[in-house]
């Protein structure tokens, strides 16, 4: 069990010491029962902090966000930033890491390990409360939540609300941490990794064509999904094309004709190239916190494109993103047994 | 090798498969020009594009391909060990195998891209690559699912 209390107390006394300028964690949201990120900066406000299964986001965002908010401050303060991090959060950091997005000292993981549960999903909890407005959301024992309704309280079973990542999560534990708070349990009881998608990938071609064109056809291109990613940093998007340099001599031709992989408007087409060309991005640095999927207004199983992916990188190269920062990333290198029979 | 010769029909019902081919500079772009000065008779559906090395092509560039109406896409590049960038042509076979991955989880026929190690001396297998993707795509018929619409 993770006691709330002795996070506050580690958050308080970093603040206090100021060796850190800043804690990621979690506050009591405004709208509905799921919490928001916070942001402390003051010892005061580490009473803020809360640690429950509503904890749904994956903060290593903003330690992208900040790192790009720094790039343009005079003088930026370079002191480290604490980050509360689920099992799946920490992976993201040691990919960053990985990437030398920033340096180890540049952050504080103070880990926080799910155990036997996890997050839960806002869909799936509405459904199983049968329209009754869940208020908080506490964990009950080892395998189920204690549901606070305007009603009453109410034991919901965790295989029933727990996000669909969670059931299959292998890391629920945080691997890389500073400092970490609950226990480790190997055994978790739920599906195996990737069951979801053998399921998929079981159907024959034609089927999951149609499944993912329609899919596809309903994507609105709010590009919820990149903005939410950890992983999409790029400073101008392939799909943006806006950087442009434009000078006085430069033509209404070069302009107009300048290179644009994929048109901005949201028909089927391009809408698969933008899936497309995001979960190869992604490739061998998602780490699966489902994110872009929660996010999604239109619930595309984006997370379906990306564990493709890496279940391959997993079966064919025997590469886990997010375990070792210090290992090169999946396309930047190579064996000499990789798979070749495909190749004429 | 080709034992019919192969004419550009004029018939509008008849399907022609467009391949886009991406070779190397190195290596299948040479093989492909041996293919030419030797003579040998292969279809003429495919549209070479020579890039400085197969690990230069980026996943972009194929899925491009397909959105502007390619009915199949062809990486070539040296074989593994004679690249010209020592290694170029190992991490593109790692990407070219995820994406090939990816193109057939979403529904993509499989045999739509392929890749290919064609050296510069191998003028006739060069032919030969070309000729059997551009029979396996007369049999699959055109590629409309990731072709924009416009």
């Amino acid at each position: 069990m993770v006691d709330i209390v002795n996070i506050r107390a580690h958050a308080k006394d970093l603040l206090e010491k100021g060796t850190v300028k800043m804690v990621l964690g979690y506050q009591r949201g405004t709208a509905g029962v799921l919490a928001e990120p916070a942001f402390i900066t003051d010892a005061g406000q580490a009473d803020h902090l809360v640690w429950d299964p509503t904890c749904v986001q994956n903060l290593a965002l903003y330690l992208v966000n900040e790192k790009k908010a720094q790039s343009h401050q005079r003088d930026p303060d370079t002191r480290p930033i604490a980050i509360i991090a689920k099992g799946c959060d920490s992976r993201a950091v040691a990919v960053l890491l990985q990437e030398r997005h920033f340096e180890r000292k540049d952050v504080h993981v103070i880990g926080v390990s799910c155990g036997t549960l996890g997050v839960v999903d806002k869909n799936k909890l509405s459904k199983a409360l049968n329209g009754r407005v869940a208020t908080k959301v506490e964990p009950h024992g080892t395998d189920s939540f204690k549901v606070t309704t305007a009603e009453g309280f109410v034991d919901v079973a965790a295989a029933d609300v727990l996000a669909d990542r969670c059931l299959e999560c292998a890391c629920a534990y945080p691997a890389m941490h500073d400092v970490v708070f609950g226990e480790k349990h190997e055994d978790r009881g739920y599906p195996a990794r990737f069951t979801a998608l053998g399921q998929l990938e079981a159907k024959s071609e034609d089927e999951r064509w149609a499944y993912w064109e329609g899919h596809f056809n309903r994507c609105l291109r709010c590009y919820a999904c990149r903005s939410v990613c950890p992983m999409c940093y790029c400073p101008e998007c392939v799909v943006d094309s806006i950087e442009l340099m434009v000078d006085p001599t430069t033509s209404a031709d070069e302009k107009a004709n300048r290179i644009k992989w994929i048109e901005r408007s949201a028909v089927a087409s391009e809408n698969s190239m933008y899936h497309l060309v995001r979960a190869i991005h992604l490739a061998g640095r998602c780490i699966d916190c489902a994110e872009c999927e929660r996010v999604c207004p239109v619930d595309i199983p984006i997370r379906m494109l990306n564990n493709k992916l890496e279940k391959e990188a997993k079966d064919m190269f025997g590469y886990e993103p997010g375990l070792d920062p210090e290992l090169p990333s999946l396309v930047a290198s190579f064996r000499d047994d990789d798979p070749n029979s495909f190749i004429r | 090798m080709a034992s019919t010769p192969t004419q550009t029909p004029k018939d509008p019902s008849v399907f022609e498969p467009r391949i886009v081919a991406f070779l190397c500079k190195w290596c299948s772009s040479a093989g492909s020009d041996l293919a030419g000065v030797s003579r040998m008779q292969y279809p003429s559906n495919a549209v070479p594009i020579t890039v400085m090395c197969s690990g230069s092509v980026s996943p972009v560039y194929i899925l491009s391909a397909f959105n502007k109406g390619a009915d199949g896409v062809l990486v070539s590049g040296c074989h593994p060990g004679d690249c010209h960038y020592l290694k170029g042509n190992y991490f593109a076979r790692r990407k070219i195998f995820l994406v090939q991955k990816l193109l057939s989880f979403i529904g993509i026929e499989k045999d739509r891209f392929r890749m290919s190690w064609v050296s510069a001396a191998e003028g006739a297998k060069f032919a030969q690559v070309v000729e059997e993707f551009v029979r396996d795509i007369r049999t699959l018929g055109p590629q409309r699912k990731l072709k924009a619409k416009r």
